[in-house]
Order: C-alpha cells, then structure tokens, then sequence
C-alpha cells in the first residue's frame, strides 16, 4: 500500500513537470512579450478561467450552457457599476462580481437544472439572451448599448505589468479551486450524474439539488473572470452577455478537449492570441477559425489535449504490457 | 412490524393496469423473488416500491414509515437499493470509481468540495471489489468489461450504498452458466453474512427454485400465488398459467 502510494507521488512530479515549468513561464511573461501581447495574454487567461467554468458544466457534468456569458457580463457590470456609480472600493467590488454572478445563477440555474440535454441548452440560452436584453434596454440604469466606461483599478494596479500578476493570481487560485473541485467526493457525483443520472439518482443523489449547486459555481467563476477584466478593459459593454460571448467557451472546449481538465485553457490560449495574430492581416477571422473547428471535429474528435491524452494512455498501456 | 409491506398498491398508465391491488409482505432477510410472464407487472412493481414510479392508489410501508410518495433518491436514504433490469453502470468511470461512488453517497460525504475522493473508503471499495470479484478490473473503464462484469459491477456499485433492501431486476439475466452459479452464491452469502434483504425477478426458473426462500407470482399486475417454493410449485393456477404445467 505504501509503495503504491509513493509510487503515485513520484508520478505525479514526473508528469506535473509541464505545469510547474508553465507557471514559472508565466511568472516571466512581462519580461518576455511586448505590450501588445502581454494584453493577449491577460485576455487569454480571463477567458481562460471563464472557459473552465463553463466546462464544469458542459465536460464535468454533461450539460451545454449556452447562455454562460450572462454570467461573465453580470460580473463585469457588478465592478463597473459599483466602481463607478457608488464610488465602491476595488476590491469589494471584485467581490461582488462572482456573488452577483451566483445569485441569479441560483435562479436561472433553480429553472434550468429540470431540464437535459437540448431543452437545458436552449433554456439557458433564452435566459441569457434575456439577461442582455435587461442590460441593453435600462438605458439610464446600466448605459444601455453605451456600456460604461472609465473602470479604473487603483494607481498602483493600472500598469499592464502589475495588472497582469493579479489576473494571473486570481486566475491560478481559481484553476486550482476549481482542480480541487473536480476530484472531490462531489466532483465524483458530478461525474456519476453526467456519465448516469438515473444511476446517480437510484443511489441516493438528488439530481436537481447537485445541479444547481454546480450550476452555481459555474456562474460565480463566469462572474470572476467578468469582473477582474473590466477594470483591466476599463470598461464594460452589452456584448459582453450576448450568446456570441457564450459561444467562446464552447468553441475553447471542443478545440482543446472538453474531457480533460486544461483543454478549455488551451482553446481559449489557441483562440485569443490565433484571433490577435490573424486580425493582424485580415479581417475573415470567422473564417479561419471555423476551419480550424471543422479541422479539430473531424480529426481530433476528443480535441487537442482529449487526443494526446488518449495516445498517452495506449502508450502507457502498451508500456505495461511490455514489461 | 414488517419489513415492506405494499398495500393495495396500483399503478395504471391511462387506460392499462399495469399493477393491480397488490398486497404482499416482505420478511427482514428473505431471499423473495416475484415471478411472472412477460407484462405481468414484475418491473412496474419494483418501480413503485423504489420510486421510479408514483403509485396510482395503495401504500408502501418500509420499516413502519410509509414511502409511497417519497422520491427516489429519499428512498435510497431509507436503504432501499435496486439493479436495472438493462444493466445500469457508469461507462467512462472506472470500476473502483464507481463502487466508491455508492459509498461516498451513503457515508454522506457527497457535498465535500475539497479533498480527494480516491482518499475516502479504499478498504471498502476493494473489499466490495474482491466480493463481486472485480479487484483485479479496478482501473478498468466500466464500458470495457464483459457483459456479465458490468451485472456484477452494477450489484458492487448499489452495494456501495450498504442497502438493508436489494432489489435486482434479472440479475443474472445474459450471464453464463458458471457466472449465473457464482453469482447466486454470492447474493445468499449476502442475505446470510450482512443480513440483507432482497427482492428480485428473474426469467431463469433454475435460478428462482435454486435460491428464493419465497416466490410470488404477479399474472397481468395481479398476485396470483404467494408462499415457499413448494408451495408455488403446487398452486393450480401458477402451473396452468404460467409454469405450463412442466415444472
């Protein structure tokens, strides 16, 4: 038993090698890109986190949210509107972003978790779109399609540099929390209803309860990423909630692997800096990027990191064999 | 105070009675099997004693509280557990994964969000593992094991839940021969050793005759017949409707 788990330890260093060495590059990001890119880079991260809170839903627990980006919005007017209408510290209003975000994900979530498949796609569709429709048309409470602008992080926040270490900070503890999650008794249970829900049910699980729960942790990190990019954006629009927004993740997750835990990251990481790259000399970047989806479904149906996974696995297993 | 007890209970579908005033007593540590041609009411039956299905009129009564309205999941909680008749897994999760999900619901610890689920109850989950004999299949997807693994599978998994009341529609259904024997050995070493309960359907009458302490027989939703093996075999009306009169 005891080498069993040694043996786990070890392994866990051998193969967490990558991650340790991806942190420390990230740590030395500023040193090493432009501005420009940097900027990208801090995108790629809040997105990023977005994205694994979406795919806790849609990998993790086998429903497709389609209204995701509500959420995100909801955050990002949160710090807008606090910041700039009650004059609300910074950080508080950081804060307020993720539990404004979890509120209404406890509503919508309270109507959505009933339904499965399609009818819980398309109901959380209606609920985002509606959501913009709220932001876009109260004109003299939230801007209406003249969002709001002149978010600003305190002094020593508003460099690029300082900003981009704070993301990064809030980006890793909630990829980490979020990591925890996943493997979790309850991160189990997620798994189980996805893979079973009448099995699930029949031990003991109510189905809807464990739902909205998840349901609700993925709005409040919606929320999060929301809110700690509009003061970096320093400013927040009504795009931001709209379902084109929510189509981001989904995209990141089928690119990069929605069975995987990093596969989301490293769609949105393909996405965002392949969208700066390409803008940079045409302006078809739809195009493009629907070829490269198309690429992914019919040659790497479980996505990028879905594929190596897979090709890690049969070595591994051919490995065992051999000895 | 009996163990479970349905009273009268019913369930129609429109027009059709699919369970028709059944009145049957279930004793604690019974091996009980309910038998039947094929629409006798057998699954619908199972269905409303677990929840699957709310009873049109009647009661079920499970250690002298009555469940009949009560969910699914609640009936669990109470110690009910059942098999599917089409076997019910969890395809992408691992043999060990799935045992222990049983186990993580009943211990209650299904809402912790921060420690590592393959910490909790590894004694127990390889005890049950080596019972229905999958130990060495842990790491194994459920969707690649045999057909027969994945019934034995499916009984670890509601094991998990340590249930006081088994139910097991057709566990032995599409298994060999050999399978069939172990396991039946298994399910009275479950009723002897911890004491369990359970109720179950079966089409093989080898296998009803072979293990079942008592049988009743449902013929289109109604109980027919209800008594000790011998019993049965010696009814009248179980030989002319549905034994054809041959065993």
């Amino acid at each position: 038993m005891m080498q069993k788990h040694l043996e786990k330890k070890e392994s866990i260093l051998k193969r967490g090698w990558w991650l340790i060495l991806l942190i420390l590059a990230s740590l030395l990001a500023p040193f090493i890109f432009t501005e420009f890119y940097l900027n990208i880079l801090c995108e790629a991260l809040v997105m990023s986190l977005f994205a694994l809170s979406f795919n806790l839903l849609f990998g993790y627990m086998g429903q497709l949210s389609f209204g995701q980006a509500a959420f995100f919005g909801l955050g990002g007017y949160a710090v807008a509107m606090l910041m700039t209408k009650v004059a609300l510290n910074f950080w508080l209003s950081l804060l307020a972003g993720p539990i404004l975000a979890a509120l209404i994900g406890l509503i919508v979530g309270y109507f959505c978790v009933r339904l499965r498949g399609i009818y819980f796609s398309i109901l959380t569709l209606a609920f985002g779109q509606l959501i913009f429709v709220i932001v876009f048309k109260w004109h003299n409470f939230t801007g209406g399609d003249d969002g709001i602008q002149g978010v600003f992080p305190p002094d020593f926040l508003k460099s690029a540099t300082v900003y981009y270490y704070l993301i990064l900070l809030v980006f890793l503890a909630s990829a980490f929390i979020l990591w925890r999650i996943i493997h979790s008794p309850f991160g189990q249970t997620m798994k189980a209803m996805r893979e079973n829900s009448e099995r699930t049910e029949f031990l003991g699980i109510n189905i809807a309860r464990y739902q909205l729960i998840t349901f609700v942790i993925a709005a409040a990190f919606s929320g999060l990423a929301g809110a700690i990019w509009v003061p970096f954006y320093r400013s927040v629009a009504p795009g931001y909630l709209t379902w084109i927004k929510s189509g981001e993740p989904v995209m990141a997750a089928i690119l990069g692997g929605s069975s995987t835990f990093f596969g989301p990251i490293l769609g949105m990481f393909v996405m965002t800096f392949f969208h700066a790259y390409v803008l940079g000399f045409t302006h078809f970047w739809p195009v493009i990027m629907g070829t490269l989806i198309l690429i992914i479904i019919f040659l790497l149906p479980g996505g990028v990191l879905g594929f190596i996974q897979e090709k890690l696995k049969e070595r591994r297993e051919r490995e065992k064999q051999e000895t | 105070m009996m163990f479970l007890q349905t009273q009268g209970i019913t369930k129609e579908f429109g027009k059709l009675r699919a369970v028709n005033q059944v009145s049957l007593d279930i004793r604690k540590g019974d091996i009980h099997a309910i038998i039947g041609p094929n629409g006798a009411g057998k699954s619908t039956y199972f269905n409303l004693i677990t929840g699957y299905h709310q009873a049109t009129f009647g009661k079920v009564i499970f250690k002298g509280e009555e469940i009949t309205h009560l969910p699914a999941f609640r009936r669990c909680k109470h110690g009910i557990t059942r098999s599917f008749q089409i076997t019910s897994i969890f395809p992408k999760l691992t043999v060990y994964e799935s045992v222990l999900m049983g186990l993580l619901v009943h211990r209650g610890v299904t809402l912790n969000f921060f420690s590592t689920s393959k910490k909790f109850f590894e004694e127990e989950v390889y005890r049950i593992l080596e019972d229905v004999g999958l130990a060495d299949q842990a790491d194994t997807l459920g969707d690649s094991i045999s057909h027969g693994d994945k019934k034995r599978l499916e009984l670890g998994i509601t094991l998990g839940t340590e249930p006081e009341l088994l139910l097991l529609d057709e566990p032995t259904c599409g298994m060999s021969p050999e399978e069939t024997e172990s396991t039946m050995i298994f399910i009275r070493k479950l009723v002897e050793e911890k004491g369990l309960t359970i109720l179950f359907t079966e089409h093989d009458m080898s296998v009803v005759f072979g293990i079942a302490k008592r049988i009743s027989v449902l013929h289109q939703g109604t109980l027919i017949a209800d008594g000790k093996p011998d019993e049965v075999r010696a009814n009248d009306e179980v030989q002319k409707i549905y034994l054809g009169g041959t065993a």
